[in-house]
């Protein structure tokens, strides 16, 4: 039986690594994400989860005892927040490398300094070139429902990779919302057990990881690119069959809201997106022809599916909440992404960008207000007015 | 506590089988390779080795001719402790649930002395903080070698390397004494380390025993193994066993045990060779001045003393 749960972000994941029974585990504490491994730490002791959690020395070795887990043919997560995941940079390479599937669950946060808890995406987007598959979710449920699917895709033979199955600081891993937690039964027919082809055993015996001489080099990082591009058609098949067996259904790769006749859409990813839809629809009846759009995935980067509905809009405003200094455009990751995506679609809309939400500030139906009007100069214009804004920094209204 | 292992009496009663094969890159008179290959004849079949980045990793593991007969995984330079971790946990669990099926294998950590006591250092005592059941190796040429013999802390003092060429305004090349692994690992700040042991290539049936010995006591052990390599410390390379030997004849070099923090010496030494006498024909060591050997001496002579060793000690001119 499906049961109705009230509860956070993070305890949801907890949920869903007790439902595909977890391995390994392993631990260091940092705000906001360590709320999950006190789930966890409970959840053992009272002898609900049977799994190892190793208290990791730091973020760093968090990932390297992940790793040995997953090579050693265990089903192995962990999780981490902000400058956790930048002091774990050394291993995102050799873990998608070596094709392990682990999961990380991170709460993100903004990098120091200054020394701030709040929600930010810059943590792993800076660590997003490695070759793993993630995106965010905007509420409790998604973020059980991501867990579930990324093992899936994750662990498939014809996959192998890591995932980052991210959310909000606070707005998603703090606040107490309803969920459903699945059948055990339907995660057990959804997600089979984790056998990978190679694992570290004496009785055939493999070397992993070996030095290689130049040449050997590009076509093991072409495969890892190959698998990175593969794993969207893998991405649609699990959204759909998740939608079949557990009732909901995501779309695999861009949330449309409201874009029925939507001149402008905002387009941004995780929690504000809450607040974005109720704003839409305060803007439409004020006159605003806007509507919205909500990636559920950064890598790989739905670039096909933005293509696929790019033209219909004549203005994507393109919300970052999270920096990358320097960057083409003036704004982040998102705004590069979005802008080489649809480069070379006809007819394409002009896509500006809007820094938003930074240092976990709630972005308010004020400011959404004020992006639209933004964008609503742009559609006058024709033109682009501002490359990129830095919302309550260098607004043009 | 005792453990039950089975001891290896002599060279000659060594088991026959070879875990370690002939094939792989590492330079002629390899300190470290030698010990590779005894630790993996020791340990036996039912072993996986955890090998951090360093010269046998690199010198080994050229792909498709990786000289191993057990499962061998690279692990980064800083991580050998927590990767290994992950596998011993990973074992147990999924030995516990019943997915696998496997014996629990013996887990073996191979780090130089960089990976160990370096910048592996942090996972290293994590590793032994934590109690996995692991035997973590330190094979210690004395310098991060795979790079081109670049100062690490275990390099003597005096010795030149990349990093501390001796010059006019830095005669003696290397000012620092190395640190004690032994001490930082074994030395009673990581309760979970029941065993401990020095070891050297030059002594290999002693080395295979505290293999063995180590791999017996549950949870994590530690072995400091000591591997000349003639590139990095120059000298001809049919040396390196003699030079493993006098290392621990001059007191360069101690052989003991630590059983439950009680230690036990290896050999009896009654005296101690000078210092001198392993230097002499090493090219770490040429540029060296008498006040610099007498600064060795008295550091050997002292740690002698710390230690606990009853032998005559040479005198410090």
């Amino acid at each position: 039986m499906t049961t109705k749960k009230r509860s956070t972000g993070l305890t949801a994941v907890c949920d869903a690594w007790q439902l595909v029974d977890i391995d390994v585990t392993a631990s260091y504490p940092i705000r906001p994400y360590t709320a999950v491994m006190a789930e966890v730490a409970k959840r053992i002791a009272n002898g609900q989860m049977k799994c190892e959690m190793v208290y990791a020395e730091g973020e760093h070795g968090q990932f390297s005892i992940a790793h040995g887990a997953s090579m050693a043919g265990a089903r192995a997560t962990t999780g981490s927040s902000g400058v956790g995941l930048t002091y774990a940079a050394e291993l995102y390479s050799p873990i998608a490398g070596g094709r392990c599937p682990i999961q990380v669950l991170v709460g993100d946060r903004t990098l120091d300094p200054p020394g701030d808890f709040g929600s930010e995406h810059t943590d792993c987007l800076t660590m997003r070139d490695n070759g793993w598959i993630f995106g965010w979710a905007q509420d409790a449920q998604e973020a059980l429902d991501n867990s579930l699917m990324c093992f899936r895709i994750g662990e498939d033979p014809d996959i192998m990779l890591p995932q980052i199955v991210a959310m909000d600081g606070y707005f998603v891993t703090h606040i107490t919302q309803d969920y459903e937690v699945p059948d055990q039964d339907l995660v057990d027919r959804f997600l089979p057990p984790f056998k990978p082809k190679f694992r570290l055993d004496v009785n055939n015996p493999v070397i992993m990881g070996p030095q290689i001489t130049p040449e050997m080099g590009p076509p093991l990082e072409w495969d890892r690119n190959v698998v990175m591009q593969r794993a969207k058609g893998k991405i649609v098949e699990v959204t759909e069959e998740f939608g079949r067996l557990f009732g909901r259904h995501y779309a695999p790769f861009v949330e449309e809201y409201m874009t029925e006749g939507a001149e402008m859409v905002f387009l941004l990813q995780g929690a504000h997106a809450v607040t974005c839809k109720s704003a839409v629809k305060y803007l439409r009846e004020a006159g605003y022809p806007v509507g919205m759009l909500r990636l559920r995935w950064v890598r790989p980067f739905p670039e096909e599916a933005l293509q696929a509905i790019a033209a219909k809009f004549k203005v994507i405003g393109v919300i970052d909440t999270g920096t990358s200094y320097g960057a083409a455009g003036g704004g982040g990751v998102l705004l590069v992404e979005t802008r080489a995506s649809i480069s070379e679609t006809p007819d394409k809309p002009i896509v500006q960008g809007f820094t938003s939400g930074l240092g976990g500030e709630v972005i308010t139906h004020d400011e959404f207000f004020r992006m639209a009007e933004m964008m609503r100069k742009t559609l006058e214009a024709g033109q682009l007015v501002q490359s990129s804004t830095w919302v309550n920094f260098n607004d043009y209204v | 506590m005792t453990v039950q292992y089975e001891e290896i009496k002599s060279v000659k009663k060594a088991p026959d089988e070879e875990f370690y094969l002939p094939g792989h890159r590492t330079c002629a008179g390899c300190g470290p390779a030698i010990g590779y290959r005894l630790i993996a004849k020791a340990a036996g079949r039912n072993t996986i080795f955890i090998g951090p980045t360093g010269c046998m990793y690199v010198a080994n593991t050229s792909y498709a001719c990786g000289p191993w007969k057990v499962p061998w995984t690279h692990a980064q330079i800083t991580n050998g402790g927590a990767v290994a971790s992950g596998i011993e946990v990973a074992f147990k669990q999924l030995i516990k649930k019943g997915k696998i099926k496997d014996e629990f294998p013996n887990i073996i950590v191979m780090a130089g002395d960089g990976g160990s006591i370096d910048i592996g250092v942090q996972a290293a005592s994590a590793l032994f903080y934590r109690g996995h059941d692991v035997l973590f190796i330190m094979y210690d040429n004395e310098s991060y070698a795979n790079t081109g013999i670049q100062v690490s802390p275990m390099t003597p003092y005096g010795g030149n390397t990349t990093f501390t060429p001796p010059g006019p305004m830095i005669p003696e090349g290397k000012k620092l004494f190395p640190k004690d692994p032994m001490l930082i690992f074994a030395g009673g700040g990581h309760p979970a380390v029941k065993y401990a042991a020095t070891a050297s290539i030059g002594y290999p049936v002693d080395l295979m025993n505290k293999v063995r010995k180590g791999l017996a006591f549950e949870g994590p052990a530690f072995l400091h193994v000591h591997c000349p390599c003639p590139k990095g410390w120059t000298y001809p390379s049919d040396r390196t066993i003699d030079l493993a030997k006098l290392a621990v004849q001059t007191g360069m070099w101690f052989l003991y045990e630590l059983e439950d923090g009680v230690r036990k010496w290896s050999r009896k030494v009654d005296k101690l060779r000078p210092v001198e006498d392993y230097l002499l024909g090493q090219g770490r060591f040429t540029h060296l001045e008498p006040e610099h050997v007498a600064k060795l001496q008295a550091w050997v002579n002292e740690r002698a003393q710390v230690l606990g060793l009853n032998a005559t000690l040479p005198p410090v001119h």
